[in-house]
Parts: C-alpha cells; structure tokens; sequence
C-alpha cells in the first residue's frame, strides 16, 4: 500500500471513529446472527443457537477492543486521549500543577539562561573564517613572568623568519589613538595598530573598501587606517565616500581604506581603528606590547605548531640574554579571547545543571505521593481491564505535559535572563554578543523538558504499575499504602539526594562568598574614598604639546582649571591608576648592584606622577618625601619606591638616598618610600614599583586624577568643559570614579558569585520544601498510629521529637554526603578563589549547621501539627 | 472440531487462501478456513475479525456490505491486487519453510 493508502486510512480511522464503531458493532451482530442460523439448522433451538453464537463470540467489548488496537493511527488516537485526560487531572489538582511547573520553570529556565550564556561563549561559531585554525602567539619568560606576556618588534622578526608551521605570522598590539580631521572634533578612540598580514589571518571582508594590503607594514610606510562599523556610523554618518578620506590619527596624517563590518571585533569588542603598523627596524628591544597572531598551515594542529614554535624559543634567548626560561605559547582565538571566564561559566553551567537536578527530584518526589493517593484509582483502571503499559504510557503522558509547561515558562524565563545578561553584562563576560535565544537553546530546552518528564514521570508511573490489585482494592484506608513502604524508601532517598547537592551547592556558594569579601577588602593600596576621586584620560591631540615644554605648559592649565572646580580638593596627574590600569612597567638598574651577566632585574610597574599623587590617593609616605614642583627638569633627577621594593632590592632595609636606573637614562635618587599600590588587578601580587616624576619624564598623554568634598560622578561634565576649553582638539576618555572602575574590576567575581549564591538559595528552598513535603505526608500517613501513641500516654514532646528525628536524620546522612562531595570538588573551584582554601573550614563548617537549620524548619511545622493530632480523631479517621 | 493453536502469522496465509476464490462474510471465512484445513484449525471470531481488520488497513482486503446466502446483512471481504501478490508471496514463503522443517524433522 503506498503512503497515500496509510495516510487515507489513518485519517479515516481519526475522523470517522464513530461511524467506524457503529460499523463494526453491526459487523459482530450480523456475525452472532449468522452463526445462529447456521447453528439453529443444526438442530439447536433458538434460544440456545444464539447463545451459543454469543459465547463463540467471546466478549463483544475485548473482539472489538482488539481491532481498535490494531488500527493505524490508534497509538495517535490514545495519547490524544492520554493528554486530555492529562489535561483534566493536572488542571483538577491546580495546587499540584502550579508547584509542580513553578519548580520546573526556575530549573528549566535558569539552565536555559546559563545554556545560552555558555553555548554563546564557548560553542558558537566565532565571525572569522575558520577560527579554530587561528593562534593567538603570547611570550613567557623570566624574570617577566606573565604567562600571556608580549613580544616586541624584534622578537615577532625572529619568530617570522624562523616560523614553519603558521601561514603569515602577523602581529598587533592596541592602544588610545586620536582620531581628528575635517569631520568633527578630534575624539579619542581604541585603536589597533596591525602588520598587513593580521586581516588575511581572520578572514573577514571588509564593509567597504579593502584592508592592507602586503608590503603595507614595511618600514616607514605611510598611515592608512581601516574604520569599525560603529565608528564610521557615528563620526562618518555611513557615507561611502569616507573611503579615500584623509584623516588625522595621533596628530599624523592617514587615509581610510576600508571600513570593518560591526561582527570584526579582534582583538577586542571596543576597537574603532585599526591602522597599519610598519615594521620599522627597532633600534633597541622593547616595548613589549605586541602579540603575534596567525593562521595555521593547512594540516598542522595547534598542539603541533606549539611545540614547532618552542623551538624558535631558545634562539630568542641566545639573541637577548636577558631571556630566561622562554616560551612562546599559544592560544586559539577562542580561548585569547575567553581570557579566564572558561572555568567560571563551566562551574555556572554545572551548578545550574544539579539545581534542575534538585528541581526534577521535588517533582518526582510530588508525584511519588501524588501516586500513592492515586494507587487505588490505578488499581480500579487495572482491574476494569487497562494494560499496565497504557496506565505507564498515561502518568507518562502526564509528566511530560507537566514538563513542557514547565519548560515553556522556563524558556520564558530564559528570555528574560539572556535579556539582562547582554543588555548589562554583569559579569563583564567576553563575547557576550554571541549570548542569544535562538533555535540552538530553544532545542536545548524542548531537551531538558522532555528528559525531565520522562526521568521525574518514571519512578512514580513505574511504582503505579506494580501496583497490587488485591491487596490495594482491599486497603480500606483512604490513602492506599501497600507499595509505600517502598516507595517511602525511595523518597527518602531522594530527599538525601536534595540535601547532598544543596549543602555541596552552598559550600560552593560560600567560598565565592568569602572570596569576594575577600576581594573587596582588598584597597589597592590607597585609602581615599573611591568615590570622591574621578579620573578621566587626556591626549592632548596636536603634535606641538608632545614638546615637553608646550606640553607641561598645557597640562599645568588642565591641573589649574581643574584645582578651581567647586567641589575638587586636589588634582593629579598620573599615567598609571589603581587598581589595574599600569601605564608603564619596566626593568631597572641599582647602583652597586652586580647582577650574573645576561640578568636583569624585574620588569615591574614604573609609573609617572605629578606632585600630590600619594596625597591624592591616600597612600602612606613611609620614608623622605613626594615629588614637588621642584623635582623638574633643572633639578637632579629623582625618584620614589614602594615598600615592597625596599623589602626586595635593598637588605638593610632603607632605600634613601640609593639610586636607580631605567634602562640607560639617568640615574635617580630615591627621595621617597610609599606604600605599596596595585597596578595590575586587586588579585594580582604585585608590589613593587618605582615611580618617576612627570616634570622630568614628560608623556604626552596622562590621566587627570581629581579627589572632590562632593560626589566625584558629579564632576565629570565640567571637567570636560574646563580642559576641552584650553583647546578643542583635546580629547578625554574613560571618565569615571574610582568607585566604578573597582566595581568594574570585581564584576566577574561578583557575578560568579551572585549567580552562584542564587542557584544554591534555590537549590536550599527546593531542598526544604522537598523534605517538607516527605515529613508532612508521613505524617499523614501515621496519623492513627500517632494516636494511639498519644491514646496510650505518650507525651506531646515526644511526638514532635520523634518527627523532627525523622528529619534530623535525613539531614545527617545528606550532610554527610555533601561534606565528602565538596571535599572532593571544591577543588574545582580553586582558580574562581581568593584569599580561601578550598577547603576552608568556616564554610565547610557553617554551610552544614545552615542547611541542618533549614530542614528543621522545613520539619517543624509537620511535627507540630502531628503533636496536635487528637487521639480521637485519628482513631475515627480509619 | 479438533483445534489447534495457529501458528503466529499463518492465519493471515489462511484468510487470504480462503478469499482466493471469491468474496466471502466473515462466518463463511471461519468456515472456509476449518473445511480447507479438514477441521485442524478452526478460527475464532476474536481472532478473526481483527485479522480482517488489520490487513484491510494493510490495503489487501476491501470490503463492502451484502446479502448473505440467507439474506441476512453481512460484510463480504475480497482480496484486492495487493492481497493477491501478498498471498502469493506467503505462499512462496510457507512452502520454504515447511520444507526446510519438514527436512529437518527426517534428518537423523
């Protein structure tokens, strides 16, 4: 029979039913009929030839049940009648319903919203051909020793002419730029400086125009500049004929080539310009502020390339001395982009997964005692003829009708939450543009919700099936209890279960916790209030202020301006700010000091100030003095050192008086020791630095650091207004206190820890009501024995001891349990931690008596209505 | 009437035998089936009209409503194309297989 037939006869078998039954009924009478004639010829009377034919015949209703069963679309046709009946009993048990969906709905919808967070960041495609093919090339070495540090120009050479396993190794490295021209007024802009060989890399063709072309990175190359979508809206007003226009960048004059659709967002989110960068022979090594990135050659994989590259490493080394223990790792575009939010979002992702865990057991558990008040309803339906597999089939039916509405108000849930997290990324999460609701975490939720309901449907329609007939049907108490010994066994189990994986949830919680205060305590070094003090970047954009002359002559206008705001108690300037902006780091020499040849000593942070800086900031002058107006270019040169240095370069313990070196300049006297200031993130351990005075090291560009009386938010337009009316072509960026920019710093952390905290509140109220639920249906369920007990003499007290027993002991075996999982886990969680062990005892102390509290609570109030229960009442109630 | 047990899946072979000829109603069927197999098998109605049903929904059978012998309304089966091609096929099969156990039965 061709389709057409199955699909005729189905269709007649769904929509003419009833003609079909009447049919058939007609068909099985002409049959008794028949056969009674045939048997009445035979001699039989009438009478007897008819009841012969019926008792031939068989039961009408089982000959007419079977051919139903063997239609084609039937298994159709009975789960439309499993789900209305579905319907029906979900929507009579309204409280059962509503629980039931609320529980799965924040389960469902909190995974859903942490799917997309996770799939968008480490699963979706990245906007760059081929991304898994492109590295990203970092340089490790001592006594540096970032693990992702920089190149300089000279290394990328050595590592380009050495190269076998990239395609055309390039290199990058961002910065501020100025952006001027005839268009509007000069802005400041992120910027990239790239080698011709970084577009063709990534792969990605450009909105308009083209990109670098080779030989375009040469030495002494003019400036041509490739715009972001973003910027070439906003300043260029989208029009086409930017391509060709001359432009201004750092006061230089450039081209626009070509402008980047708005997905090209490498290497980071907020680049606006990418300028050619020409690889002009570098006359001494450094900066280092370069990474290389390149393509794989066809065929090499990235742990191949990796151990190629470790080769380049030791000719580096033999070319710069200074080198120790090189390396050259490598990351892939994905993972240079991550940075560290891998391990976070994966642990997220987990946690959230065991709250749906918990989520799908208190259902469970609901529907294991909803089935044991519903076994003689099962056992009747059983006995009337219905097959176990259908009664299965049916509660099936029911749970995952139950987990689809769950799943439809968990996915809008997930709308919600995959909102806020794109629109305020609060845990500054990279690539967060790639965190959507799309077919992909739709799919992963209709999933979820169909695992669910069939893994939470299971135990209980499984524990239906079983059922006794006789021994349940003969149960004369109201609520059948035959296989609840059983199944009582099993939910105990379960609540366990809860409790195991909200006190492992909690522990996680808490040491997030602690390591976020932690955090929090951390200052950075300086003890003015952050938010009274403001800073805000400067680039003074004409060439003529990068003489030091003209340029100090501006910048002492900007600290007067500024110094005349209502409200600002001091202003400073500095090219480094707490906690993590450090505007110069480098090595240096010590008098007297002889070091092994080929070492160096550290590259630490090196940061130019202007005089009032440490006043500024609050922190502590330990020894001599701060720069003053004094300490200028007609004066000895001098210089200022932390705390942590003193402890570290110099054993007696006084650095007065001493002098050090950058590089080859001029040798410095330390006329100063101060407290020690974090430069490079509150959890990283830094604590040495020098500092070199503005006067005598003038830099073009500095930050303006002002401490208000007033709310330091509240100063930033005027601020903007005074310097920007010294000369227009002046451009400011990142004004901000230093309240946002900490907030800023602990965002991940604080997300981390809020969204962990969150799942293991859930996790804990999920818990309590779960052993609630089991407490409260026990006791129900003893009701007559508890009055007998309280008939025989037994003491109020020790009813609700008894209860609470129950409970206490659950709580015990679940503690347990949770104590040798976190043991076991929270090691996971050692890299997310700061300043706490993994196993710190108050939280592995505190998380156990917090849960304990909880499940006396939630056992309680069961007990209390079982120590009110009247002895004549319960005995009645049998 | 000495009964047996059918064989799973020879009481479709036997229906189909049974209409090879002509159009019959339901009883007749039974009746076909108990004369063609000399009374070794005699078909139920709680076997057969499920039977009927099911491979009517595989498209070998059609049926329509009619006069009985002793006209009573009855509902007479026929096979259609389908049902002839599918006859010859079990057919085909059966021989095979009794064959091949009957020869297993003699080998020593």
């Amino acid at each position: 029979m061709g389709l057409l037939g199955r699909i005729t006869n189905f269709s007649r078998n769904l929509f003419s039913r009833r003609k079909l039954d009447h049919d058939l009924d007609e068909e099985l009478q002409s049959y008794v009929d028949l056969a009674a004639d045939a048997k009445h010829d035979r001699g039989l009377s009438t009478e007897d030839a008819r009841r012969a034919a019926l008792v031939e015949l068989g039961g009408a209703e089982q000959v007419k049940k079977e051919i139903r069963g063997a239609r084609a679309g039937q298994l159709f046709l009975e789960l439309l009648q499993d789900l209305r009946y579905g319907f029906r009993t979900l929507r009579h048990n309204l409280s059962f319903t509503l629980t039931a969906v609320c529980v799965l709905a924040l389960g469902i919808g909190a995974n859903a919203t942490i799917f997309s967070v996770a799939y968008g960041i480490l699963g979706r495609p990245l906007p760059y051909a081929d991304a898994d093919r492109v590295a990203v090339v970092y340089m490790h070495y001592f006594p540096r020793d970032f693990e992702f540090g920089t190149l300089c120009i000279r290394d990328f050479l050595t590592w380009r002419d050495n190269d076998r396993s990239f395609e055309q190794p390039s290199l990058f490295h961002t910065a501020r730029m100025d952006l001027g021209g005839t268009e509007a007024v000069p802005q400041q802009v992120r910027g990239a400086s790239v080698t011709a060989g970084f577009f063709p890399t990534l792969g990605v063709q450009p909105l308009l125009g083209r990109t670098f072309a080779p030989g375009e990175d040469k030495a002494g190359s003019t400036s041509l500049t490739v715009l972001s979508e973003a910027i070439w809206r906003s300043r260029y007003a989208s029009s086409p004929s930017v391509i060709g226009r001359a432009v201004t960048v750092n006061g230089t004059s450039s081209t626009v080539i070509g402008v980047m659709p708005a997905s090209f967002q490498f290497p980071r989110r907020d680049i606006e310009v990418w300028v050619n960068l020409p690889l002009n022979p570098p006359t001494r090594y450094g900066p280092w502020f370069y990474r290389g990135v390149a393509r794989l050659k066809p065929g090499v994989t990235l742990a191949q390339a990796q151990q190629e590259i470790n080769n380049i490493a030791p000719i580096m080394m033999r070319e710069y001395p200074y080198y120790k223990k090189l390396t050259l790792p490598i990351l892939s575009l994905r993972d240079s982009l991550l940075g560290s939010s891998r391990p976070a979002i994966l642990i997220l992702a987990a946690t959230v997964g065991m709250v749906l865990l918990i989520a799908l057991v208190n259902v469970a558990n609901l529907m294991m005692a909803r089935a044991t008040v519903r076994e003689r309803e099962m056992a009747l339906r059983l006995s009337l003829g219905a097959g176990r597999g259908r009664l299965i089939r049916q509660l099936l039916t029911e749970s995952t009708l139950l987990a689809m509405a769950g799943g439809a108000a968990g996915l809008a849930l997930a709308w919600v939450g995959i909102h806020l997290i794109r629109v305020s990324n609060p845990g500054n999460l990279p690539l967060v543009e790639s965190v959507q609701l799309d077919g992909v975490v739709v799919a992963f939720t209709v999933f979820v919700s169909m695992a669910a309901g069939i893994l939470f449907g299971l135990a209980p329609a499984l524990t239906c099936a079983r059922t006794d007939l006789n021994a349940t049907i003969q149960e004369s108490g109201r609520t059948g209890a035959s296989s609840s010994r059983s199944t009582g066994r099993l939910r105990a189990a379960l609540v366990i279960a809860e409790i195991t994986v909200s006190l492992m949830l909690l522990i996680g919680a808490g040491l997030l916790l602690r390591s976020f205060v932690n955090l929090q305590r951390v200052t950075g070094g300086f003890s003015a209030p952050p938010s009274r003090i403001l800073s805000v970047l400067i680039s003074p954009g004409n060439r003529k202020y990068n003489d030091p002359a003209t340029g100090i002559a501006f910048y002492n206008q900007v600290l007067e301006r500024a110094r005349h705001v209502q409200g600002v108690e001091s202003a400073v300037l500095t090219d480094s700010l707490p906690p993590d902006r450090q505007g110069d780091a480098d090595t240096f020499s010590l008098e007297g000091q002889t070091l092994p040849p080929g070492e160096i000593n550290a590259i630490i942070s090196s940061p130019t100030i202007g005089p009032g800086f440490f006043h500024t900031f609050g922190i502590p002058i330990i020894q001599g003095r701060e720069f003053d107006a004094h300490d200028n270019l007609k004066s000895r040169p001098v210089a200022i050192v932390s705390e942590g240095f003193v402890k570290r370069y110099f054993p007696d313990g006084n650095g007065i008086g001493k002098r050090i070196r950058q590089s080859d300049v001029n040798w410095m006297e330390i006329v100063g020791v101060v407290g020690n200031v974090k430069y490079l993130g509150l959890t990283a351990d830094t604590d040495s630095a020098y500092y070199k005075p503005f006067l005598q090291n003038f830099d073009p560009r500095m930050a303006l650091v002002v401490r208000t009386s007033v709310d330091a938010a509240s100063l930033g337009e005027t601020l903007r207004n005074e310097i920007q009316s010294i000369d227009p072509g002046v451009t400011l960026a990142q004004i901000g206190t230093m309240e946002q920019t900490l907030a800023l710093s602990v965002s991940q952390p604080r997300f981390d820890t809020m969204l962990l905290g969150l799942f293991a509140a859930i996790a804990m109220l999920l818990a309590a009501v779960g052993i609630y639920g089991l407490i409260a249906y026990s006791v129900v369920q003893r009701t007559h024995e508890i009055g007998v007990r309280v008939a025989l003499g037994a003491a109020r007290s020790d009813v609700v001891r008894g209860v609470v027993r129950q409970g206490a002991v659950l709580a015990g075996i679940g503690i347990a349990f949770g104590l040798a999982g976190s043991l076991a886990l929270s090691r996971l969680l050692e890299n997310l931690l700061f300043g706490v062990g993994a196993t710190d005892w108050l939280t592995f102390a505190a998380a156990p008596l917090g849960i304990l509290f909880v499940v006396l609570l939630a056992t309680l109030v069961p007990a209390l209505r079982a120590s009110r229960i009247s002895p004549v009442e319960a005995l009645r109630y049998q | 009437m000495p009964s047996t047990h059918l064989l799973q899946g020879t009481l479709d072979l036997l229906i189909l035998k049974a209409l090879a000829l002509t159009e019959l109603h339901g009883l007749a069927i039974a009746n076909r089936v108990g004369q063609m197999t000399g009374g070794t098998f005699a078909v139920k109605p709680g076997s057969l009209f499920p039977a009927l049903h099911r491979m009517q929904d595989a498209g070998w059978l059609t049926s329509e409503w009619g006069e009985s012998e002793n006209n009573r309304r009855a509902k007479f089966y026929r096979l259609t194309p389908a049902g002839r091609k599918q006859l010859q096929a079990e057919t085909r099969e059966w021989k095979t297989i009794s064959l091949a156990i009957a020869k297993a039965l003699e080998s020593n």
